[in-house]
């Protein structure tokens, strides 16, 4: 799932949301699209929309067709992406003035900035070319998670001879010892193109194997937080032993052969983690 | 016509910059691009080369995405035209 913000930089309520539906129609037309709105004004369990529903901290309403509407109480924006992912090829987020994703930029202020990450900047909604943002943000880190990846695999032509499906998640280890100084995060440096090419290639040698049918590999770049998860391998197969053998290989030739590079900061010291081992 | 080295990690921070353009083109070595890279590069000449002048064993050289140490001939493969050169450590992903 691609994730894209759409962020006020001096335009009125009405201009940002006509931005967004202009982008939400366009993306609409290449997948299933997931809209996030951020409003801090919703506060202290209060219920953003009137339900039919009396009690329950997450609720559900549910019609014939498979339209639904729901409320709760303890998500937040990461969260509500780390949900969409599973089911969405993109997501749309509003309301955040400084998102870890691509962005838009809308209003007067929009072309201040020094941000790669900025897709577009334009003072009014109608100036936005929304083809060439979508374009664009396919050329971005897409978000993925472990479910993301399972269902992925799932919806193979090949699910129908599969009865197992084996993952792997890397993740930021804070310490390795109790004693150690925290690691706050890791970056992550990718040989662009090459290292793309070496994972397709990965995936593409494992899923010769014998009764394995399908394999997914992922891994983040930049910066990863302490607890984040880093890296997935997934496999679909017949049968669990092959499916553990190849998550197993999956992962190790991943460290071996992909040039990616990992830089540890940790409360007192930052280093690049190939020349400490 | 000139050829581009990409550098990553502390490669990248001992040369000062990602990218570094050098005048060994068509016909030249790899090994001549690589001399010419660490050229007035002292920091990064003593990372990847050793006394002798040799390349240190854990520093990776490919050719267009292709190992030149591995599936070519070393630093005495001949470039060609448009070759994108890239120089980095030990891998370190996951």
């Amino acid at each position: 799932m691609y994730v894209l913000g759409i962020c006020d930089r001096g335009a009125d309520r009405d201009a940002v949301k006509r931005a967004v539906d202009r982008t939400v129609d366009c993306l609409e037309r290449r997948g299933r699209v997931g809209v996030v709105s951020y409003d801090a004004t919703i506060a202290d369990g209060q219920a953003i929309h009137e339900s039919n529903v009396v009690g329950g901290d997450v609720s559900y309403e549910l019609g014939a067709d498979g339209d639904w509407a729901a409320s709760g109480t303890g998500l937040n924006v990461a969260n509500a992406l780390d949900r969409l992912a599973v089911e969405c090829e993109y997501a749309v987020v509003t309301g955040i003035s400084d998102l870890r994703y691509p962005t838009v930029l809308i209003g007067d202020r929009a072309s201040d900035h020094s941000d790669d990450d900025v897709l577009a900047a334009v003072d009014a909604p109608g100036d936005l070319d929304v083809d060439a943002v979508a374009d664009a943000l396919e050329e971005t880190e897409p978000h993925r998670t472990l479910e993301s990846l399972v269902a992925r695999v799932k919806r193979s032509p090949n699910a129908d001879r599969s009865g197992a499906i084996a993952t792997f998640t890397g993740r930021v280890r804070a310490k390795d010892d109790p004693d150690d100084a925290r690691t706050e995060y890791l970056e992550f440096e990718k040989y662009e193109g090459v290292a793309d090419e070496r994972m397709a290639a990965l995936e593409a040698d494992l899923e010769e194997r014998e009764g394995v049918l399908e394999v997914e590999l992922h891994h983040r770049t930049g910066v990863v937080r302490d607890g984040e998860d880093i890296v997935f391998v997934v496999v679909l197969a017949g049968h669990r032993t092959e499916a553990f053998r190849t998550v197993e290989d999956g992962i190790n030739r991943l460290k071996d052969e992909v040039p990616l590079f990992k830089k540890e900061v940790t409360v007192d010291d930052e280093f690049w983690v190939h020349e400490r081992t | 016509m000139p050829t581009e080295w990409k550098l990553f990690a502390d490669l990248a921070e001992r040369a000062g910059d990602k990218h570094v353009t050098v005048d060994a083109g068509a016909g030249d070595t790899v090994g001549a691009a690589l001399t010419e890279l660490v050229d007035d590069r002292p920091d990064l000449e003593g990372r990847v080369l050793t006394d002798d002048g040799e390349l240190r064993s854990q520093i990776n050289v490919l050719r267009n995405g292709t190992n030149v140490l591995v599936e070519e001939e070393g630093l005495e493969t001949e470039l060609e035209e448009g070759d994108e050169l890239a120089l980095f450590p030990p891998v370190s992903g996951g």
